[in-house]
């Protein structure tokens, strides 16, 4: 057998001058002596760990974790050079335009475009005949199209689109297309949709529950729900009404569609999810996701109001695909509250149960949640409504009952604290009405009902790193809430709120996380030394291309102005689940983690080899690897990485994350589930003007447990900006309906987004509770911020004037008509003869404050304690911590069908319950 | 370009309008009914200047003329013939209020910005900075060219390290 001849290298001839090192030069020729402060005490650094070690403490070479750092994209934005959706201009473009119902509820009888067609400069028409396929966020609930298919199911909704050579005659071209309905009874009311109707929303055939609106109901009961009266000593009960608020992000919805010539259409959009859209086109255009190229432009803001596909996308694909020539697709700011997708409008019930010493022994929530017209993530804001506030404390037993309604209003959807929101706002407040029937401190009573660290909520949700305790004493001293509480004068208050909320969804909605990962991060490094990173992780402002940035530069010990990062188009980006559940700093940062240390590993071995070091000894420092007992053996980094180059090349790599597997198996058990949660505790200082109802909020001290801010800056700018959109929700913004059902407000005149003179002083706190699956420790931040201003707020506003509310916003109307109720009660004449309430505290607060003392050392030990045991809810009840309480106690149910008992007089949302499944009538 | 053009409707005239954009003399034929916002992203290409409400209530649109603050979306472009136009683009040299304050107080700051919507900050970082920009233009302080070298991914090693 004949040897294929060996290739042999170059050989460098003597005398002659070696080669010049591609990629050398440059700023900063000298590496930076490793900073100690930088560097944890687990690795011989000086940097602190009160938290313990953290798996990734050997990754740190102290370059830009944990410091303040400017978005890697700022520069674009600030001068004005940034693309977003409707900056994208391709040449040739036409003008797309969406024509819309004016109608609630129709029947589209017939729709005759020759008119607009024979209008000079109109290219093409489209309407739902074009594309009949049905899409939509969850596989369980795909009920939109691109353009109504024989009705239309709110104001706004899509019925025909145009593309012609200008806006002008795009709109001459909608007034000549001649329509025909049948007009249908419109529901608007949130409680109707509990109802059989004569022509449902939508029709989910087998699955549809009864003849009602009703898209989702949850029934869920853990615990045992007939010991509370027994064990109850004091109860709030409350019934919220929540207005329905829009996100308000600044650049409206925009969308370019080309397909080129080899026949591959790309999408510009400025999208949270561009996996989403990627499908749905597929879908809607039957044709393989591998033609598509989603082009995720910059993005102005999103909050959870870009990340549903949407039908204008659809709409500007299929005209590009009929008139062969680009189109773009631009609403307006009335057009983006037509789609919507906002917080729901909701009615809460709370009810909250306390023993007689001071445990939380129930909560009892039924949520009414107003969909609009289609499902969007609905499936799971239902969820949410009662999962999502089963933490941070212990609970006896929790119940919930939760039902999402279609009426024909534009969709609601997820917004920022998706489904958390609202009954976050109702526990909280209710927990300040307990301490006050109980007669303690609101945050002692909290202090002393903590879940510890690494511990299981009553729904089974794992909790890991927590640091809710380090928040409420940090606001609690900052704000010098001791000498204020229930004791400031009548009009000037002071309160307290908490949040929770999950740190990446542990369920990728459409594939098994066991068959692929949640997210996966690719590098690519060559000659140069420049690293190229391709992530899918939509940056939409918060900061994503930075913290993925970041994460590679810490690693690799390299500046961030070696980084770049392409994260804008699906033919090059890894298949990544986006921007939403605030998952990205978690799952992204993680895989962009494993697939630098692969890069590390190269490098070290390859700094091996040239410097005869081993590999144990060598360690990573500023654009540099050298043997950490002796730094001036070592090598630069292009040294070792052109080493590493020899025999392939470019270096590549690959690194993913998929969450461990966790929770119970119950119907419903996934929503919510989480491989970290965050948490944060707000102190809110008000003013109440008792003669006309005006509320100012002073200031706001909110500490925020992030796990570890990767970036300080942006952690911050989350922790300000969310107190902003919360106030929002809490003074002033509201999508209001009027008696014919019509949306009254959808402009920013009307629809009041707080100015920079409502906004409050606000002083944010982070704490850092080290998570241990975190990249870094990180969790989330731009989430569950916003969580408690809302409850903060209005618990100020009882400590200013003793009355609560319980219906947002809470406009100056709404405060006064409560504090004339409040005059009659107490009997006097002038407002201003109000007593503002105080509170002497009871026995209780004593025992509560020993056993907040003793939950703080035991939260210490378990956070300490690598080989601690299990910890599960109802521990402080007297159950074995070790054990599930199920396993244990026969009386402790998990109930996700309600009982015979529990229908004869069903809350308000748990009446859902009373129709039939259509597949199960008969039986 | 071919002129697509409604026949039932009573058209615009045009006009020649003659501005200054960012220092530069422009010079294009616009329609008298056109709104300022439109001629700039349209066909004087400064897309820096964003749409975002259609009604003078965000701020987005802003552009500097003759140096005043000024919605474009409620500026008829023709009424600003022959004036100065500074858009996002041409601000490197200054907002319009540090160039007659140079150390406002928060309080001028707040005002300065107030008809601006911003749906991210909470305001707190845009005070924050307007602050760091007047710090940087009173003390006369170098901000590094952004086209200057980038690190060197192949450094030397200094004894100490």
């Amino acid at each position: 057998m004949v040897k294929d001849k060996e290739i042999q290298g170059y050989r460098q001839q003597p005398g002659k001058l070696p080669f010049s090192k591609p990629g050398s030069g440059g700023k900063n020729s000298f590496s930076k002596p490793i900073n100690l402060e930088n560097i944890p005490v687990s690795q011989n650094g000086i940097k602190d760990q009160p938290w313990g070690p953290h798996r990734h403490d050997s990754l740190i070479s102290g370059q830009v974790i944990g410091k303040s750092t400017a978005l890697v994209d700022s520069a674009w934005k600030v001068t004005g050079q940034a693309q977003y959706g409707d900056d994208v201009r391709l040449p040739n473009e036409l003008i797309g335009r969406i024509v819309r119902s004016p109608h609630h509820y129709a029947k589209i009888l017939s729709i005759d475009c020759s008119k607009a067609l024979d209008l000079p400069g109109v290219v093409a028409i489209a309407t739902g005949n074009d594309a009949k396929n049905k899409f939509g966020v969850l596989p369980v609930t795909k009920d939109e199209h691109a353009m109504a298919v024989e009705k239309v199911r709110h104001a706004g909704d899509l019925i025909a689109c145009i593309a012609a050579e200008n806006e002008n005659i795009a709109r001459e071209a909608e007034r000549l297309i001649q329509i025909e309905y049948e007009i249908l009874e419109s529901i608007h009311d949130i409680k109707e949709g509990l109802e059989d109707s004569e022509y449902p929303i939508h029709d989910r055939g087998q699955y549809h529950i009864g003849n009602s609106n009703i898209q989702k109901r949850v029934f869920q009961e853990f615990g045992n729900i007939s010991s509370l009266e027994k064990n109850t000593v004091v109860s709030h009960q409350s019934n919220w009404t929540f207005a329905g608020v829009n996100h308000g992000f600044t650049e409206p919805h925009a969308v370019v569609a080309n397909w080129s010539p080899d026949g591959r259409l790309t999408l510009y959009t400025p999208q949270q999810v561009p996996h989403y859209v990627h499908r749905s086109l597929a879908d809607v255009l039957e044709i393989p996701m591998h033609q598509i190229n989603v082009h995720r432009t910059f993005v102005g803001g999103g909050f959870g109001g870009k990340s549903d596909p949407f039908p204008h996308e659809m709409c500007a694909a299929i005209l590009a695909r009929k008139s062969g020539r680009p189109v773009r697709i631009t609403f307006d700011r009335e057009e983006v509250f037509w789609v919507n997708r906002g917080r729901h409008p909701s009615k809460i019930e709370m009810n909250l149960h306390a023993d007689s010493i001071g445990r939380i022994c129930g909560i009892e929530t039924d949520a009414l949640i107003d969909g609009g017209s289609f499902a969007s993530f609905g499936h799971v804001t239902t969820y949410y409504n009662g999962v999502l506030h089963t933490a941070p404390y212990e609970i006896g037993a929790f119940h919930y009952t939760g039902a999402r309604v279609w009426t024909n209003k534009p969709a609601s959807g997820a917004m920022r604290g998706h489904g958390a929101v609202n009954s976050r706002c109702a526990v909280e407040v209710g927990l300040d009405d307990l301490a006050e029937k109980l007669e303690v401190d609101p945050i002692t009573l909290r202090l002393a009902n903590l879940l510890p660290p690494h511990s299981a909520t009553i729904t089974g949700f794992r909790v890991t790193s927590i640091g809710m305790r380090e928040c409420l004493e940090r606001v609690k001293e900052e704000s010098g809430w001791s000498d204020k509480f229930r004791k400031m004068p009548l009009g000037k208050g002071i309160g307290i709120g908490c949040g929770f909320f999950i740190s990446g969804s542990g369920l990728p909605i459409h594939w098994d996380p066991n068959k692929f990962p949640h997210a996966t991060v690719h590098l690519k490094i060559d000659m140069d030394g420049g690293v190229t990173i391709h992530t899918g992780a939509a940056e939409i402002g918060q900061g994503s291309d930075t913290v993925v940035s970041q994460s590679v530069a810490e690693v690799l010990g390299l500046p961030l102005d070696m980084i770049r990062i392409r994260s804008r188009e699906s033919d090059t980006s890894p298949v990544d689940l986006g921007s939403y559940s605030s998952r990205v700093t978690f799952m992204n940062a993680n895989a962009a983690i494993s697939a630098a240390m692969k890069i590390r590993d190269e490098l070290i071995k390859a700094a091996s080899d040239i410097t005869g070091a081993s590999e144990e000894v060598l360690v990573i420092g500023d654009r540099r690897i050298f043997d950490k007992n002796n730094p001036a053996i070592g090598v630069s980094y292009l040294e070792a990485l052109h080493k590493s180059q020899e025999e392939r090349g470019a270096l590549i790599s690959s690194g993913a994350y998929r969450t461990p597997p966790m929770g119970k198996t119950h119907k419903g058990a996934a929503a919510g589930l989480a491989p970290a949660y965050s948490f944060s505790a707000y102190v809110a200082e008000v003013s109440v003007d008792v003669e006309t109802g005006k509320t100012i909020v002073d200031k706001v001290w909110a500490a925020h447990d992030c796990g570890k801010a990767l970036n300080p800056l942006a952690v911050n700018g989350q922790i300000i900006g969310s107190c902003h959109m919360g106030l929002g929700q809490v003074l002033s913004e509201e999508m209001r309906y009027g008696r014919t059902g019509h949306l009254m407000n959808p402009d920013f005149l009307d629809y009041k987004i707080p100015s920079i003179h409502e906004m409050p002083e606000v002083i944010p706190i982070i704490i850092e509770s080290n998570d241990p699956e975190g990249p870094f420790g990180a969790k989330e931040a731009g989430e569950g911020p916003l969580l408690p201003i809302l409850p903060a707020v209005c618990n100020a506003v009882y400590d200013a004037i003793g009355v609560r509310t319980e219906d947002l916003p809470i406009t100056s109307e709404k405060v006064f008509k409560l504090v004339e109720k409040k005059c009659r009660e107490q009997g006097v004449s002038s407002p201003l003869d109000l007593k503002p309430p105080r509170l002497e505290f009871s026995d209780l607060q004593d025992t509560l404050e020993k056993r907040a003392d003793l939950h703080s050392t035991r939260d210490i030990e378990r956070r300490l304690d690598s080989s601690r045991e299990e910890y599960y809810n109802g521990a402080i009840f007297g159950f074995d911590p070790t054990k599930s309480p199920e396993e244990v106690d026969e009386n402790w149910s998990v109930r996700v069908i309600p009982n015979d008992d529990y229908l004869h007089s069903p809350r308000l949302a748990g009446s859902a319950w009373k129709h039939i499944e259509r597949r199960k009538m008969g039986d | 370009m071919v002129e697509f053009r409604l026949p039932m409707l009573p058209q615009p005239g045009e006009l020649v309008w003659s501005v200054n954009i960012n220092g530069t003399e422009v010079k294009l034929n616009i329609e008298s009914n056109a709104i300022l916002l439109d001629v700039l992203r349209d066909q004087a290409g400064s897309l820096g200047t964003k749409r975002g409400c259609d009604m003078g209530t965000c701020g987005c649109c802003s552009v500097l003329v003759d140096g005043e603050p000024r919605l474009s979306c409620l500026t008829l472009a023709a009424d600003m013939n022959g004036r100065e136009i500074t858009t996002v683009e041409g601000l490197a040299n200054g907002h319009q209020l540090l160039s007659q304050n140079n150390n406002p107080t928060n309080e001028e700051i707040k005002t300065a910005i107030e008809g601006n919507l911003c749906r991210c900050t909470g305001f707190q970082q845009i005070v924050d900075s307007i602050r760091a920009a007047s710090d940087i233009i009173r003390e006369n302080n170098d901000i590094e060219d952004s086209t200057s070298a980038k690190s060197d991914p192949h450094p030397g090693f200094m004894e100490g390290n």
